[in-house]
């Protein structure tokens, strides 16, 4: 099974996943599949952007002695 | 400092109904001793005067005001914030009596106070810092950026602290956030947040350490001009960022920072990317790739078109000739064309042309046969 991917390694694949249609690899008949991964990686970084949430841990020592 | 009390010699243990009976080592542990119970902890404010240091560790000054003066004594160490006579100060400690039977106040503690006086040690403070090469530039780190694991000193209880949580958890998610409960003002608070510095660098994984503190009075923040805070913050070797009062406050601990946030909500922003701002950035890049695509296609459909497009020109053009070329053909046609002459009022003339002959005359409308009667040369003219 493969690890869940972070937010930054998501928006590595996004960068990489636009910039194949400015490159000479580009292929037209390949375009259309690229760009539904595109949109799909997209909106899976949208979501985990709204979905994102910080954990606030206070440390139970105590810094006055 | 305490001093050890012998418990009194059974010839003067007092006898209820008398005076008690002391000697002066008696009497002095016995005076400390309730001196210590009374005003441990006390906090005396005046104007310093006298001060001086001897054999570089011990450190002498008067602490008065207009009627009265206490002598007070502290080490070297304890000194954290430099002193010159006529400022006004605020220390803790505890009064005492000397074996000699001097009365002096022992000092652990001393903060500036009043505006004239803090400005006057942070200056001190900040030119012997600077000399020393803590606030120098190229000590500055940048701080990472991507953040997943962030160490912060605050006071949990603080409106800077809640400000400071409100712009992190709006702009930015999956951080673990590792909190130090500390004072962020008096005399406590500098010792507090060193030890929270420490625990962050000994005992954690944290990328970053941010100090905050919200607004306050001179005297509220004066806490992070202290020397050894500074240069606990200057050691460090985790990166701090401190976000402590408003864009006007500058402390000390500000200078030993790696960065400095003007406010704790800014250093909030600074720590985190707007979710809202990579959000539409991702939108921009989805935007471009489509618009990149059409481009490409409208590219291939014109590449595939262009020999049709060149043929098709070509077949326009001779059809643009050939029809000029008639057109001309045409005009001069028309041009010859013996209706044409007859219209404009010449008449042909057929049959043989001598004196008394016959012959036809046609005109535009007529047909007309004639007799010649003479003929003559006609006298043409000269062009």
């Amino acid at each position: 099974m493969s690890e869940k991917k972070s937010l930054n390694e998501k928006m590595e694949e996004l960068d990489k996943k636009t910039g194949w249609f400015y490159s000479n690899d580009f292929k037209l008949e390949e375009s259309a599949e690229k760009y539904k991964e595109a949109i799909a990686l997209a909106n899976d970084i949208k979501k985990d952007l709204n979905e994102l949430k910080n954990e606030i841990e206070v440390l139970s020592e105590d810094f006055s002695k | 400092m305490t001093t050890e009390i012998k418990p009194p010699a059974k010839a003067d243990i007092p006898i209820p109904g008398e005076s008690p009976r002391f000697t002066p080592t008696t009497l002095i542990a016995a005076m400390n001793q309730t001196l210590e119970y009374a005003y441990e902890g006390a906090l005396l404010v005046g104007e310093v005067a006298s001060y001086k240091v001897n054999q570089g560790k011990w450190v002498f000054f008067d602490l008065k005001d207009e009627e009265s003066s206490v002598s007070c004594f502290m080490s070297i160490y304890q000194l954290r914030v430099p002193l010159e006579d006529g400022m006004k100060i605020v220390v803790r400690g505890v009064p005492k009596v000397t074996k000699w039977g001097k009365f002096s106040f022992t000092v652990s503690a001393i903060k500036p106070v009043g505006d004239g006086s803090i400005k006057k040690a942070f200056e001190l403070l900040k030119k012997k810092l600077s000399d020393e090469g803590l606030f120098a530039p190229e000590k500055k780190r940048e701080l990472p950026k991507d953040i997943t694991k962030l160490g912060v000193i605050s006071s949990t209880g603080a409106a800077g602290y809640a400000d400071f949580v409100k712009i992190l958890n709006a702009r930015w998610g999956g951080i673990h956030v590792q909190v130090a409960h500390t004072q962020v003002q008096g005399m406590d608070a500098p010792d507090q947040i060193i030890r929270a510095l420490k625990y962050f660098n000994e005992h954690s994984e944290v990328q970053v350490i941010a100090i905050l503190r919200g607004g306050g009075s001179a005297d509220d923040l004066s806490c992070f001009n202290d020397e050894q805070l500074v240069r606990a913050i200057a050691a460090s070797k985790i990166p701090v960022i401190t976000g402590i009062g408003h864009e006007v406050d500058e402390s000390l601990a500000d200078l030993a920072a790696d960065v400095r946030a003007s406010t704790p909500s800014n250093a909030a922003e600074m720590l985190t990317p707007d979710r809202e701002s990579v959000k539409y950035s991702v939108e921009i890049a989805i935007s471009r790739t489509k618009s990149t695509i059409i481009y490409k296609i409208d590219d291939i459909l014109g590449r595939v078109d262009e020999p049709f497009d060149k043929i098709r020109r070509q077949i326009k053009q001779k059809i643009e000739f050939y029809h000029n070329m008639l057109f001309q053909k045409v005009k001069i046609l028309e041009a010859l064309n013996p209706e044409k002459v007859l219209r404009q009022g010449y008449a042909i003339l057929s049959g043989k042309v001598s004196p008394g002959s016959v012959v036809n005359i046609t005109t535009f409308d007529k047909e007309i046969t004639a007799e010649v009667k003479e003929i003559h040369e006609r006298k043409k003219v000269t062009e």
